[in-house]
């Protein structure tokens, strides 16, 4: 086991009020190795997109605020570093890839300029960060680089920008991509170049990636290991092969029937979940899962399981073992 | 005999260019009938022109040229008043719930609206009302509620809802799950074919989740720049695909199994998605194809029965029929 390179540990989110906060995000501890590939899986308000935000401090704050825990980089707290620091870090070590690209682009500047101020930004020569926006904006695969450095968002495609995206996150070379939901909006033969892009590039450079998808076959194609949220918690750590052979903690195993597959016959019912993910603001005690859960016992109720290894280097938070299913 | 609930027949969309700008043909010679009590599935990545030929279809923009019969009468958009009654009997649901409903509406208020738009002079009574919401798996107290007090799920199943209160005969669904979690998906794919067995609905379902079209649909078409390059029923369109770009498409779609994506990765399958804007000459999908030959760059090929209503439009995959 390599010494994490990103460390999240026990960081708990809140909605901060006068008096005392209501927790979002309820101890979510998540780590990657250099090299590493990692997927965050969770439906809307599972807490994943404020789980990323928090490390690079760009939750909206107020209201939301890091309540506790601490974010390590290499070992230095992320939540401590001066604001000279962070600008360093942010964008710099760690890049983030947004899910709308069209919003995070200046739509008044050629988007090769954008590239280049980040650069510079992280201490690049002009003459240095326009060489580099040449080189990375050829190697995210656009057909004709040099059209699109001197394009505006507007006079690019989806898929363009979003490429253009990620090659602004990779010029300063981070040793962390977070990418969140990057190719969602994206049809599926752009996904496919996306997802093949990202790993081709990760394995030259060996930076680490976390990948935030709903997307259970983003999953299967791209990550190493794959880490579930539900209702503000991380419910089950796995490695890709066990999390699809050997689900370990019965959401996880719901999502996974809930696709039609080859498995499925044709029209015929998909396996619905049932119910609604609670909110988070009103957990009361026991597992926030188990008035869905079809293997709920007396015990669910009562406290909340913490992750139990399941072995095979998989956890859970289900009092349960999969093979009491 | 087939009974066809919707049949357009030759339908060609050409927008104006802006000053200086060629003219674009977002649809170019699309025919499809539709079986009454069946689907209807459209794939397609975007700019395929899914989303202009479902314009059309409901009647929010009239065809260049082409016809559109409902029920083997012609459906005329030319003039505002116009074939309402027609309108009536075809309905929309968009992909993103939200924003198709009015967030300072109840929910009991926006079906009853429909009606009014529609000029029936019928009343959405309570007990419409709440027959319409149970239909959707719905309680009655939702009629009380506003948009923003609804999740992603709920506010689908309004908006299905609010498509079925003038009792339409064909629901055009446009991306109808794609802005929904995973977990919500199977819930109103489930949904969908309920009310559709129990209303004898029509259903033209389009999406670019080809698995989802792949569970729901009888009968595929595959776009491709404006045109259907590939069509015929479920299993043949996915089992025994003609067109290579039906199988780019196929190979393109991320499996969730791992070993099946670890062995593409060692085939070194790539999809190969190349910007074209417009060809001129030939076969518009040459520049992507991997099967490409120098004759397909000067012949445009024609939708062409290959076997048992199974069309393809492609020289190559035309020429292995015989």
């Amino acid at each position: 086991m390599t010494a994490a390179l990103l460390d999240i540990r026990d960081v708990h989110i809140g909605i901060i009020r006068r008096h005392g906060s209501d927790e979002i995000v309820r101890g979510v501890s998540i780590s990657v190795a250099p090299g590493e590939k990692l997927g965050i899986v969770g439906e809307s308000g599972s807490g994943k997109t404020l789980t990323m935000l928090s490390v690079l401090r760009l939750l909206a704050s107020p209201p939301l605020g890091v309540v506790k825990g601490e974010i390590l980089l290499d070992g230095e707290d992320l939540a401590r570093v001066d604001a000279k620091r962070l600008r360093a870090v942010r964008g710099g070590e760690i890049a983030m890839v947004y899910q709308d690209p069209m919003s995070s682009l200046n739509p008044l500047m050629h988007v090769g300029k954008q590239i280049e101020e980040t650069l510079k930004a992280h201490g690049s020569s002009p003459l240095v960060a326009s060489d580099r926006t040449r080189e990375v904006l050829g190697q995210v695969g656009l057909a004709d680089p040099e059209r699109v450095r001197t394009s505006f968002p507007h006079q690019l495609s989806g898929g363009m920008i979003q490429r253009v995206m990620i090659a602004m996150a990779l010029a300063t070379s981070p040793r962390v991509l977070i990418a969140d939901e990057p190719t969602t909006a994206l049809d599926v033969t752009i996904q496919r170049q996306i997802l093949e892009l990202v790993t081709s590039l990760q394995a030259e450079t060996g930076m680490a990636v976390l990948w935030v998808t709903h997307d259970l076959g983003v999953v299967a194609s791209l990550v190493d290991n794959v880490v579930v949220m539900y209702a503000g918690r991380v419910v089950e750590k796995a490695t890709t092969t066990q999390l699809f052979a050997r689900p370990t903690h019965p959401y996880t195993k719901a999502l996974l029937q809930s696709l039609p597959g080859t498995g499925s016959s044709h029209r015929s019912a998909l396996h619905q979940i049932g119910g609604t993910p609670p909110d988070p603001t009103r957990l009361g005690p026991g597992c926030p899962f188990r008035v869905r859960c079809p293997y709920a016992e007396e015990k669910c109720a009562q406290a909340e399981p913490e992750l139990i290894d399941r072995g095979e280097g998989s956890f859970a938070a289900c009092w349960k073992d999969p093979s009491q299913w | 005999m087939v009974d066809l609930v919707l049949r357009a027949a030759n339908l060609t969309k050409v927008y104006r260019g802006r000053r200086g700008h060629a003219p674009v043909d977002a649809l170019s010679d699309v025919s499809l009938d539709l079986e009454r009590g069946t689907t209807f599935g459209i794939v397609g990545e975007s700019g395929c022109g899914k989303s202009t030929l479902a314009r059309l279809l409901v009647g929010l923009e009239a065809p260049t040229s082409g016809t559109i019969r409902i029920d083997d009468q012609p459906v005329v958009i030319s003039e505002r008043s116009a074939s309402r009654e027609l309108a009536r009997k075809i309905q929309l649901v968009f992909q993103d719930p939200f924003s198709s409903l009015d967030p300072r509406m109840t929910v009991g208020k926006a079906l009853k609206e429909v009606l009014t738009v529609h000029s029936l002079h019928t009343d959405m009574t309570s007990l419409r009302a709440s027959e319409l919401l149970s239909m959707v798996g719905l309680t009655r107290r939702f009629a009380e509620r506003y948009p923003h007090e609804l999740s992603g799920g709920q506010a689908q199943r309004v908006a299905i809802a609010r498509a079925l209160a003038v009792e339409p005969e064909i629901l055009v669904l446009d991306e109808p799950t794609s802005a929904l979690d995973v977990s919500v998906r199977a819930e109103i794919i489930n949904l969908l074919v309920r009310i559709q067995d129990e209303l004898k609905l029509s259903y033209l379902f389009i999406s670019h989740d080809l698995s989802m079209v792949r569970h729901i649909s009888d009968d595929i078409a595959v776009m491709y720049l404006g045109r259907v390059v590939e069509m015929g029923r479920y299993d043949q369109v996915f089992v025994t695909p003609l067109h290579p770009y039906t199988s780019a498409l196929e190979d393109a779609i991320p499996v969730p199994n791992p070993e099946h994506e670890r062995s593409r990765q060692a085939a070194g399958a790539v999809a190969v998605h190349v910007q074209v804007d417009k060809v001129t000459r030939g076969c518009p999908y040459a520049p992507r194809c991997a099967l490409v030959e120098p004759r397909c760059r000067d012949t445009a090929p024609t939708l062409t029965e290959k076997a048992n209503g199974h069309m393809v439009s492609c020289l190559v995959a035309l020429d292995d029929a015989q």
